[in-house]
């Protein structure tokens, strides 16, 4: 039984090159199909990976009560003074609260690929503000000087956007400013974002001594609740506190599953399109060896053989053609730097990720279409008369 | 029997097949439609923004405000028709995840320079006259069931009020609707001086404004003036027309254009492939055929124009209920998207590239199997079996 299939499909795989047309249009069909849905997935977990790595579940972030994002929010030094006096909240070596009161004022800067102005964050903060980011670390140059116009950029910024190379000074808005230092935070949206002394930020923008968003450490991940409540008692706070990781997870849900949302239906609609296809060349596979099949049978071959021979090229060319699509997608697109509007209403900057698992859904998509198109192909195999032996061709 | 019955019999001969051709073709024209429409929509702020409309905004970025004096001293800017302006009001219903498009803006002008918001004379009225009234557009009263009457309140998630609250109550005295169907109406707006008043903090500033010239020829002049006035200040100003303004917003988000076409380029090419290599066995099939035919006198262009017509029919056949079932597929979900992508609708561009398309891929994946049969020799049609 065993030799009897394997030898029916050698025979099937064998002929291919009859219908090297059809084969070919059909392993592509499926390519395109897989690099479509690889394409949409890729920006998709790109975007998710830039905003799952951010933040960490000992920060808690702060804003005013109902201000749902940062840049609506609004907090004056005296909150922040209550913050730092907070229970559960890490102290430094001086035993200082390691709290940030931070701003950010958008910007515009010129996209490199759209050449079109683009909304940036620049974050007004203080000495505490790294040491609140995991991975810090300054790439290039140095830290800007409290009280200067010296700019700290993000690496992210300075791919995507022109004019933040070291050295050199830039116009944001009436301003001028002198790149000093690049930064990196292991790929996180921090990187999205160029820092500045929070009181030249401030002063330039007429914000007095209010900040938006107070940063702190925790002294472990469940002292959020002593934080919780201390704030809940104070009625000079009215403030929504998260811990960071829980923040950035609900701005990446949107966006990554908006991606998602479009590129399954897209991708399920072209595997149907190229799911007729593949039925056409199993068809005119088992069309053209109608006698040999039916010789076959009548020398004793089982129908099951046939059938399992039809299948086996079926999936093995939408295989083919799966890898075909997983591997141009992976070279062309992997890594790829885009950005988008985040739901801070400024840039993020992301790169396209084709990870294991979404390669994995492209080949049984394919997969799916091959057993699918070679399904009634390969029945209709197994049930040739073998009379068809004698029916002139 | 005429030409037409033959083609549509060669063509129907293996029904599965045929059945299977017609149906990835509708594939690739649905997902043409209904991507078409999309994008329609997505970038209906560039179509519909007019050429005489500009807007006005910090020079640092349109989110950072400006002082309310600039609007008077735009006013008196030569070639200025009229000028408005506005401040996102953050504005949402009951839960925060309410959220409602709302602006406050000085309420005569806006009428004056978005013409295309149409409403009955006595709303109109109503909505300059009442200062706690709420102008809805149509989509947004459609999507929260509010009519004309209606007393809301609306929170915002930016601005307080004097006493801590930052619930504004508003009366609901006229309710507009675009004039074109693809102008949007899914938001709303109210007076500033409602809003300025009881401000706690950052009163007597305005988010943007928006002007009109007197004819698009003069643009570029006053745009430079109306930014010249500002030079120098705190708060500089870069004025763009709405196109250009519109069109940079959706850069922001992405190069969508270029996904989409990427899209339409793979479903296009996949059946490019499945139908041509397919028309080029079905007519290999028929070599004898085709013989047969020269030598009953069919002459070769006839036999040429036959195979084509054969192909453009099966790609008309299969393109037309594919954006069939777009238009079906985008009138459905138009309803339900009105406050995200309003006026959703097939339009008739999209419908007549798509003809131009059926017509192509027609000719393209034909041409080649109608030559081949054109050329065919008798003899050697007959000596290969």
């Amino acid at each position: 039984m065993f030799s009897q299939t394997l030898a029916v499909t050698m025979i099937n795989l064998r002929s291919i090159p009859q219908r090297w047309a059809l084969s070919l249009a059909t392993v592509f069909s499926i390519a395109l199909v897989v690099a479509v849905l690889l394409g949409f997935l890729a920006m998709a977990n790109g975007f998710r990976a830039t905003l799952s790595s951010t933040g960490s579940d000992d920060v808690a972030i702060m804003l005013r009560g109902g201000s749902q994002a940062e840049l609506n929010s609004g907090l004056s030094l005296d909150q922040q003074r209550l913050i730092e006096e907070a229970p559960g909240i890490a102290r430094d070596a001086e035993g200082e609260a390691i709290v940030s009161g931070e701003l950010y004022v958008i910007v515009d800067g010129i996209k490199r690929s759209s050449q079109t102005e683009a909304n940036l964050p620049l974050r007004g903060v203080g000495a505490a503000a790294p040491s609140l980011r995991d991975n810090f670390s300054i790439v290039e140059g140095r830290m800007f000087e409290v009280g200067s116009n010296e700019l700290l950029v993000g690496q992210s910024v300075q791919r995507e956007f022109e004019g933040f190379d070291l050295g050199q000074s830039i116009r944001l808005g009436t301003n001028e400013w002198v790149v000093v230092g690049t930064f990196s935070t292991g790929g996180s949206v921090f990187e999205s974002e160029i820092w500045a002394d929070l009181g030249t930020i401030q002063n330039l923008y007429q914000r007095g001594t209010s900040i938006q968003s107070i940063r702190a450490q925790l002294s472990s991940p469940e002292a959020i609740e002593e934080l919780r409540t201390y704030a809940e008692n104070e009625p000079r706070l009215n403030l929504d506190i998260n811990n960071e990781v829980e923040y950035f997870a609900e701005q990446a849900g949107g966006t990554s599953d908006l991606i998602m949302f479009l590129g399954w239906p897209l991708a399920i609609a072209m595997a149907v399109g190229a799911l007729a296809g593949a039925w056409n060349t199993m068809y005119s596979s088992v069309d053209t060896r109608m006698k040999e099949i039916a010789t076959l049978r009548a020398i004793g071959f089982s129908g099951s053989s046939a059938a399992i021979g039809t299948m086996v090229e079926s999936l093995l060319l939408a295989a083919l053609g799966g890898l075909v699509g997983a591997l141009a997608v992976y070279l062309v697109f992997d890594g790829i730097s885009a950005s988008t509007l985040g739901s801070g209403f400024t840039q993020v900057v992301f790169s396209f990720a084709v990870t294991s698992d979404a390669v994995f859904g492209g080949i049984i998509l394919a997969l799916i279409v091959g057993f699918l198109g070679g399904f009634v192909p390969a029945l209709r195999a197994a049930r040739v008369p073998l009379l068809a032996v004698h029916r002139s061709s | 029997m005429n030409d037409l019955t033959l083609i549509r019999k060669n063509l129907f001969r293996k029904k599965l097949r045929a059945i299977l051709l017609t149906f990835s073709i509708m594939i690739a024209f649905l997902i043409f439609g209904a991507l078409g429409a999309f994008y329609n929509v997505w970038t209906a702020g560039v179509d519909l923004a007019a050429a005489n409309r500009l807007i006005t905004v910090n020079r640092i970025n349109f989110t950072q405000d400006m002082p309310i004096a600039y609007y008077s001293r735009v006013q008196s800017v030569q070639g200025v028709e009229n000028v408005s302006h506005a401040n996102w009001f953050g504005g949402y219903y009951q839960d925060p995840r309410n959220f409602v498009q709302t602006f406050a803006v000085e309420p005569e002008t806006w009428l004056s320079v978005y013409p295309e918001m149409v409403m009955p004379d006595d709303q109109r009225a109503a909505f300059i006259t009442d200062r706690t009234c709420l102008l809805v557009g149509a989509d947004l009263a459609a999507q929260f069931e509010w009519s004309l009457g209606d007393r809301i309140p609306l929170n915002s998630n930016i601005w307080q009020q004097n006493d801590g609250s930052s619930d504004w109550d508003f009366n609901i005295c006229a309710i507009f609707d675009g004039a074109e169907e693809t102008a949007p109406s899914n938001y709303a707006v109210f007076h500033y001086e409602y809003y300025n008043e009881s401000l706690a903090f950052n009163r007597d500033r305005i988010g943007w404004m928006v002007v009109t010239t007197t004819g698009s020829d003069i643009n570029d002049a006053v745009i430079r003036e109306v930014d010249a006035l500002f030079a120098n200040s705190s708060a500089e100003t870069e004025t763009t027309t709405e196109a250009a303004f519109n069109k940079a917003f959706l850069e922001q988000v992405g190069n969508i254009a270029m996904i989409l076409l990427s899209v339409i380029g793979a479903a296009f090419a996949t059946i490019l492939m499945i139908v041509g290599t397919t028309m080029i066995m079905a007519i290999n099939e028929r070599t004898k055929e085709i013989a047969v035919m020269k030598t009953l006198g069919f002459p070769s262009p006839r036999i040429f124009r036959m195979v084509l017509a054969e192909s453009v029919l099966l790609s008309f056949v299969g393109g037309l209920v594919g954006l069939g079932l777009a238009t079906l597929i985008v009138n459905g979900a138009a309803g339900a998207l009105a406050g995200f992508l309003p006026g959703l609708s097939m339009p008739m561009d999209v419908v007549g590239i798509a003809l131009g398309l059926m017509l192509a891929l027609g000719l393209i994946t034909g041409v080649g199997p109608a030559l081949a049969a054109q050329r065919l020799s008798i003899i050697d049609a007959f000596n290969k079996h």
